[in-house]
């Protein structure tokens, strides 16, 4: 099981993935706000969206779960 | 230092030239089909040198013995590494090691650790003179993990492994289990280490890429202004400026013919590609907009700073892409030295003699302003495309930091129009681009479909120069 976790503190803008979802390498998962930018969060390996652990308007800090992939 | 099992794989026999650890058929395989020459005796050293070619670009090449004692380094074969950078330094010709070796040999005790040590001196002499590249086929231990590590660009192919101290170490010392390719397999140095700039599939496929790094190193060509094509890049910015995009169709798309991205998978906030512009070799340094929102960080500075040092030390000129929202702000940053490491950046540029272009493509904040090869940092010329913006901080963040006051008398409803005039006042005030003309901070707007004759143009007329340094591995 793949983590996928904050890079950076932001707000959680918009979800993208479902959980279920089948997701390819560079496919966007979350996107994040920060520093006046939108921040997409990609998947770094294919797999399928197992849990989303974050809401849209949560604040995350760099290192938060965001979500997990199973391969 | 030496890590692995050196027992003596294998002898003399009739099947030996078929052996795909044979340091001459790995050298055969990198080098132009009939233009190897030895220039070191073949013996039980472990290791093997020779000059040749590559795309008829005269280089030095040497390689490992992994059939003697794992590849395993001792006096003698360190002797013949030294003597092809001896080689190489008087040719002034790329260098290539192909590396495949458990480290220092054991039973020569302290004489290895120093014959090791002069090859790393023999490194370091050579660093920034002549381009060296090394090519990790095999595990690569202790000594000969230091090797690669102190030359300019590192490829990695699949059974390549880098570690310091193996699994069986690892694991006796700390207790953590792991297998050599966790440890220092092409996914840890892609990713997390930045020990490797090039990962392949394939020893084949590792060979084929360092050769056309070594090409695009040894063999920089001249810049052909006449024969620039121009690419509508209209397109390629979001309407929201907020947007994320991905920033390598435009490097793609600068370049006559896709480059070679070094560290693709590590710091990608930043991308540093070498490539041919209009013929010519060139760096290219973009923020990635679509990582981190493009903001630099510790080791994205760390890896555009070695990036630029090293193009600099060898002649190549760069092309900078700005579309940067500033530095990443937060705790972990400021402890992880972003101060430190991103002065290696400010240091990289303001230090390079090589001709180099900017272009603000749609954003450049506060000290990623600076950092990004500004006009203060010396740049040759900087261009911006209509749509970029600069400044210490975005205007409405501006306004509500200096004009705090005047926006918490109103009422909230109101709030949001006041922002809006004031952020417009002050725009007026701090001038953005037209301001930044005036200062003469950026020198021309041009449009996107005009950018790639522009930058040429530069590249064409600027007085070539390289940097009088070495690349040390930042």
């Amino acid at each position: 099981m793949a983590e996928i976790r904050a890079e950076m503190v932001a707000n959680v803008w918009k979800i993208i993935a479902a959980e279920g979802d089948t997701v390819e390498e560079g496919d966007t998962i979350v996107i994040l706000e920060s520093m006046k930018m939108e921040i997409p969060v990609l998947a770094e390996d294919p797999g399928v969206v197992a849990q989303i652990k974050v809401a849209e308007g949560d604040v995350v800090q760099e290192g938060d779960l965001i979500a997990l992939l199973d391969d | 230092m030496t890590v692995l099992d050196n027992r003596v794989v294998s002898t003399a026999s009739d099947e030996e030239a078929a052996d795909p650890r044979d340091p001459q058929v790995r050298l055969a395989a990198l080098l132009d089909e009939g233009s190897l020459r030895l220039i070191t005796p073949e013996d039980t050293s472990g290791a093997l040198a020779a000059m040749g070619r590559v795309e008829g670009v005269p280089v030095v090449a040497f390689c490992n013995d992994a059939r003697t004692q794992g590849g395993a380094m001792g006096s003698a074969g360190c002797e013949h590494i030294v003597h092809a950078y001896d080689v190489a330094v008087r040719e002034r010709v790329p260098i290539i090691g192909i590396w495949h070796s458990g480290g220092a040999r054991i039973p020569e005790g302290v004489e290895s650790l120093h014959a090791v040590g002069r090859v790393f001196a023999a490194m370091t002499k050579a660093s920034g003179v002549v381009p060296q590249l090394s090519v990790v086929v095999g595990p690569a231990a202790g000594g000969a993990a230091y090797g690669p590590a102190l030359t300019d660009i590192v490829v990695l192919a699949d059974q390549g492994r880098i570690f310091v101290t193996g699994p069986d170490v690892v694991h006796s010392v700390t207790g953590e289990k792991i297998d050599m390719a966790g440890l220092g397999g092409p996914e840890p140095h892609s990713k997390r280490s930045g020990v490797v700039h090039v990962v392949a599939k394939s020893e084949p496929e590792a060979l084929v890429q360092a050769r056309r790094l070594a090409v695009l190193l040894g063999h920089q060509g001249r810049t052909r202004a006449s024969e620039v094509k121009e690419i509508d890049f209209s397109d390629l910015l979001p309407e929201s400026p907020r947007r994320a995009y991905d920033v390598k169709p435009l490097v793609k798309g600068l370049l006559d013919e896709p480059g070679v991205e070094l560290h693709p998978k590590w710091a990608p906030n930043i991308v540093t590609t070498l490539g041919r512009m209009a013929g010519r070799t060139v760096g290219v340094i973009a923020n990635n907009p679509m990582r981190l929102g493009g903001c630099l960080d510790a080791t994205s500075a760390e890896k555009a700073a070695r990036f630029v040092r090293m193009c600099d030390a060898f002649g190549v000129p760069l092309v900078v892409l700005v579309d940067v929202p500033g530095y990443l702000p937060g705790v972990g940053q400021e402890h992880d030295g972003v101060v430190r490491r991103g002065a290696k950046l400010l240091h990289a540029f303001a230090e390079a003699s090589v001709p180099r272009v900017t272009l603000i493509t749609r954003k450049a904040y506060g000290g990623a302003y600076i950092a990004m090869n500004s006009r203060s940092l010396g740049a040759t010329r900087v261009f911006a495309w209509p749509t970029a913006e600069m400044g210490v901080m975005g205007t409405k963040a501006a306004v509500r930091l200096l004009k705090r006051r005047q926006l918490a008398a109103v009422s909230e409803e109101e709030r949001p129009a006041l922002e809006e005039r004031l952020a417009a006042e002050y725009e007026e005030m701090t001038g953005g681009l037209a301001r930044a003309m005036e200062l003469g901070v950026v020198d021309e707007i041009l449009e996107p479909a005009n950018t790639r004759g522009a930058i040429v143009k530069v590249l064409a007329q600027a007085t070539p120069a390289r940097g009088a340094h070495g690349n040390i591995p930042l």
